[in-house]
């Protein structure tokens, strides 16, 4: 990387928003640095429930994030299908909530351009078996589930094929300025230890809740408000539609399958903003997140529960908003030089993973009008790398292409699209299974690797999927840290990864720990610090 | 069906109680539900590795620094100590031969090229008397082609820092092409299978002969004699150099094939073993156990004068945590451990989990409790009993070992008692 090159655009956040606005600004013919502390979707982006909102359930109190996430929906169906599923979803109504809500519903939703139908609560029975049995009205909406873990890497991709820098492990520590102008980032690199600095004309703040701290760096005031969501993943699909409650929007009240599990979500609690980093989740949330579940699918209370995760919604405080008016939007767009006579950077935060190209699309345009950039903006219709379509389908050009084993074979597909194409599979070796929950071949380790900017097991669990199954990494966790450390040649660092490894996922463990995952947990210490010897002060 | 005593649990611990009682001359039935804790075995049998984290020299002495309720310390150390020679000599019975002593620890090599102190080494493997220097200059680490469950590269990390010198090799072999053609067949247990019979070992030998001709040792993976107990000393046989077998990920065959000597031995002794099955409840006349039903057996009852229950930690459900609770799942006896689920755990993975102490509580003579009352002719061995962490201290197996053997005594003790009274 060129330290001495200036950059037209510099952003920050290697969430969907980032990534995003990176996607854009290059596409627009722009010079692109993206830069992230951690890795990519790590933030919010990665910590929700991977809904692909239709907007329903913001339909009855906020029109237009309802209509804007409906539009956004059937946009990501077609750039970014190899990061969806269409398995729409029911909104249904217990005995307990009240009926009369369900007309306004269907009103509000249809408003906003919502394909939104009652149907019988019988036949949703049939169609959704896990649902409520009691439910006594229900709504069909076109609800999805995405993987934001996918949809961040593919416009990253994308943003490098249109010439895009980028930095992972690279942590702003500082923005230069130079009087009222910002003029680059000062970026602090975990793994090399380094100082680094990068000049840029316009610096993007697309950080997230992580925004109030980086706006401080450029000395200017943002304020979030931090509130916390937990979620829980169960250990398979209980459900095949998203399932939620038909009433104002409350805890847990989104079950969601997604890939092999579902998960249900999400609590809501104020936190202060120096905890955005310490993302636990407590045993109340545990008990409510399960008891209002089991509202939504009875069995869920019998069905394993693989990992508690908890993030936190870039929201923006009411009372530092300029105009009173981007609040109501969701999304909100600062131009540091209108509001604060800064010139050269800008925040893009609010918003929700379902707009999170619009924002970069708001984004870009303030960006592109600094520079005197004509050009218009793409990503709506130009698809994501792994979704474009081809005279045959993505499924038969794999096939053709990638002629490994059936499980393995099918799981690259549905993680990478046509992507999967470019994973080896020459011989036996490529095709040997890493991780038997996920299917995860050493061909796709191999290539994840290789090209999709792995630094370490937990950037490869995001690409992969390794170790997000049911065994939580019991027993691949070992022979990915191998093959990473062979791949990388630094076995020192590959025992430390996977000691760090086994930590990340026990912190989504404990919240958990009874039943099949204490007894996992106890298996894998057995096998990691009993029989291995692994320990963190050994390496 | 009547028994002298029936044994709810087939590994270690049930294994070795049946064992002791069958050879001295009880009539003992073992219920077992398959798979145990052996299938997890590294090679060695840990006694006691470390105490406060400092590892431990003499087992023996050091077992006074050990908490009052840990099952060592309620056995007592002059039992220990005696038990620790028989525990040796019953394997050796059994057809395994193990070196090591329990008045000084000796090494092993872990899978991460780190030494690690142990009690007993099953002669597959090989012990070193010292941990801060290896006997050897040159080292060559054979894997199998596709074998992804056999670090070497960790391996040769910690050897470097020994400053031995490690050169990394792969044998790629047409018997094994058939299992590595489907993804996930490349495993240990598939590979000692092939070992066991034909001429893959000669062949394997052969090649490992070439690659290691500048080594002083041959470090390979522990896949080795899965039903055939007679390939670990061929192998070392036809390779010509020291060969140095390390653990690979689980299953492990040396612990199968353990496993399978202790069963084949309890049989031969005449006991009766109940494979794949399970005890679901017993039923109870005061504070006797009168009998236990199980799920092949029906309506048919396994009665006996004495029960032991051997059904292991988490793992093998001898104890489960719900999310209100933990419990005993066949008797509902008492459990020693926190009530309220977060306190079970620490938040850093590798810190002392209060859960691996968990386990059923138990009278001066390790008969578990019911509401407080010891069950007068139930005992429990192993690790199913509270009181330790196995992991951090490395005495999981020295519990199932010696646990087991004591309560053997307990129960003969108690069966002589009442001879004497008739």
């Amino acid at each position: 990387m060129n330290t001495s090159k200036d950059y037209d655009v510099i952003i920050i956040g290697g969430g969907a928003t980032g990534a995003g606005t990176a996607r854009d600004c290059a596409m627009r013919g722009l010079s692109v640095l993206l830069v992230e502390r951690h890795d990519l979707a790590t933030g919010a982006t990665g910590r929700n429930h991977g809904l692909l909102h239709s907007g329903a359930r913001y339909a009855v109190t906020d029109h237009e994030s309802a209509s804007e996430c409906i539009q956004e929906n059937m946009i990501l169906r077609r750039i970014a299908s190899h990061c969806v599923e269409e398995n729409d979803g029911l909104f249904i109504t217990l005995p307990d909530d009240d009926i009369a809500f369900q007309s306004l519903f269907i009103d509000s939703c249809q408003k906003a351009g919502i394909n939104a139908q009652a149907i019988d609560p019988d036949y949703a029975r049939l169609i959704e078996p896990s649902v409520n049995p009691e439910l006594i009205g229900a709504v069909k909406v076109p609800d999805g589930s995405v993987d934001p873990f996918r949809l961040a890497l593919s416009n990253v991709l994308d943003a490098k094929i249109h010439n895009a820098d980028l930095l992972t492990h690279h942590e702003v520590t500082g923005i230069i300025r130079k009087g009222d102008r910002v003029t680059g980032v000062e970026l602090y690199d975990h793994q090399t230890r380094a100082k680094v600095s990068y000049h840029g004309k316009i610096v993007v703040n697309a950080a997230g809740i992580w925004g109030q701290h980086l706006a401080g760096l450029a000395g200017v005031t943002v304020n979030m408000f931090p509130a916390k969501g937990s979620l829980l993943i169960f250990g398979h699909r209980v459900n095949t539609m998203i399932l939620n409650r038909c009433r104002k929007p409350a805890n847990a009240d989104i079950l969601v399958p997604g890939d092999t599990i579902c998960l249900i979500g999400t609590t809501s609690e104020r936190i202060p903003y120096d905890e955005i980093d310490n993302m636990y989740v407590s045993t109340e949330d545990v008990d409510v997140l399960i008891r209002e579940g089991m509202k939504l699918a009875p069995s869920l209370a019998t069905t394993r529960v693989l990992r508690a995760y908890a993030g936190v919604r870039p929201l923006v405080a009411a009372d530092d908003d300029p105009n009173g008016r981007n609040i109501s939007r969701g999304i909100v767009l600062l131009d540091h030089q209108e509001r604060d006579g800064l010139s050269g950077f800008i925040t893009i935060t609010g918003g929700k993973l379902m707009t999170y190209r619009l924002m970069a699309e708001w984004a870009t345009d303030l960006v592109c009008r600094k520079l005197a950039v004509e050009k218009q903006c793409e990503t709506a219709d130009n698809p994501l790398p792994g979704s474009e379509k081809n005279d045959f389908s993505v499924k038969s050009a794999t096939r053709k292409i990638y002629s490994g084993s059936r499980v393995v074979q099918m799981s690259a597909q549905d993680r990478h699209g046509t992507l999967a194409s470019n994973i080896a599979s020459s011989d036996m070796m490529d095709d040997a299974m890493v991780c038997e929950c996920e299917g995860v071949s050493i061909g796709e380790v191999n290539y994840a690797i290789k090209e999709l900017h792995v630094a370490n097991l937990i950037d490869l669990r995001r690409r992969t999927r390794v170790g997000m199954g049911t065994c939580q990494g019991e027993l691949c966790a070992c022979r990915a840290a191998g093959l990473l450390g062979e791949a990388l040649e630094e076995t020192v660092q590959a025992k430390d990864d996977l000691a760090n490894f086994l930590q990340e996922r026990w912190k989504g463990m404990y919240p958990i720990a009874w039943g099949e995952t204490l007894i996992e947990s106890q298996f894998t210490s057995w096998i990691y610090e009993g029989i291995y010897g692994l320990k963190p002060e050994n390496n | 069906m009547k028994f002298d005593t029936v044994i709810i649990g087939g590994g270690l611990s049930g294994l070795t109680c049946g064992i002791r009682l069958m050879e001295q001359g009880r009539k003992c039935a073992i219920v077992s539900s398959g798979q145990s804790a052996i299938h997890f075995f590294s090679g060695s049998f840990d006694l006691l590795s470390r105490v406060n984290g400092q590892e431990v020299t003499n087992p023996l002495e050091s077992i006074h620094s050990l908490p009052s309720e840990h099952p060592y310390q309620r056995v007592g150390q002059a039992n220990i100590a005696r038990l620790a020679e028989e525990a040796p000599q019953l394997l050796d019975r059994a057809g395994m031969v193990f070196a090591g002593t329990a008045k000084r620890n000796h090494f092993v090599l872990t899978p991460m090229g780190t030494m690690k102190p142990t009690w007993l080494t099953l002669d597959d493997f090989t012990s070193f008397a010292k941990n801060d220097k290896l006997p050897l200059s040159r080292a060559t680490i054979v894997n199998l082609q596709g074998f992804l469950d056999f670090h070497t590269l960790f391996i040769k990390d910690g050897l470097t820092r020994y400053g031995v010198e490690v050169q990394v090799r792969n044998v790629a072999m047409a018997q094994f092409e058939a299992i590595r053609r489907n993804p996930s067949e490349m495993r240990s247990s598939n590979i000692a299978k092939v070992f066991d019979q034909g001429d893959a070992l000669d062949q394997f030998a052969e090649k490992v002969n070439k690659l290691g001709k500048e080594s002083d040792v041959i470090i390979l993976p522990a896949v080795f004699g899965l039903f055939n107990t007679t390939v670990p000393a061929a192998l070392k046989a036809r390779i010509n150099k020291p060969v140095v077998l390390l653990p690979a990920v689980p299953p492990s065959t040396p612990g199968i094939r353990c496993q399978i000597q202790l069963r084949q031995r309890f049989q031969e002794l005449g006991g009766t073993h109940f494979l794949g099955d399970m005890v679901r409840e017993g039923k109870f006349k005061g504070n006797r156990l009168r009998y236990v039903n199980t799920n092949n057996h029906g309506d048919i009852q396994l009665e006996a004068d004495h029960f032991i229950l051997a059904s292991g930690s988490f793992y093998s459900k001898g104890i489960k945590a719900g999310p209100y609770g933990l419990f005993e799942p066949i008797f509902g006896l008492d459990v020693d451990g926190e009530n309220e689920r977060e306190k079970w755990f620490d938040k850093q993975v590798f810190n002392n989990q209060p859960y691996m102490h968990y386990g059923v509580r138990t009278d001066a003579r390790f008969r578990p409790m019911i509401n407080g009352q010891p069950v007068e002719n139930l005992y429990a061995a192993g690790s199913v009993l509270a009181g330790s962490n196995p992991l951090k201290e490395g005495s999981g197996a020295g519990i199932c070992l010696l646990t087991s053997l004591h309560v053997a005594e307990q129960i003969l003790q108690d069966q002589d008692d009442e001879e004497r009274y008739i």
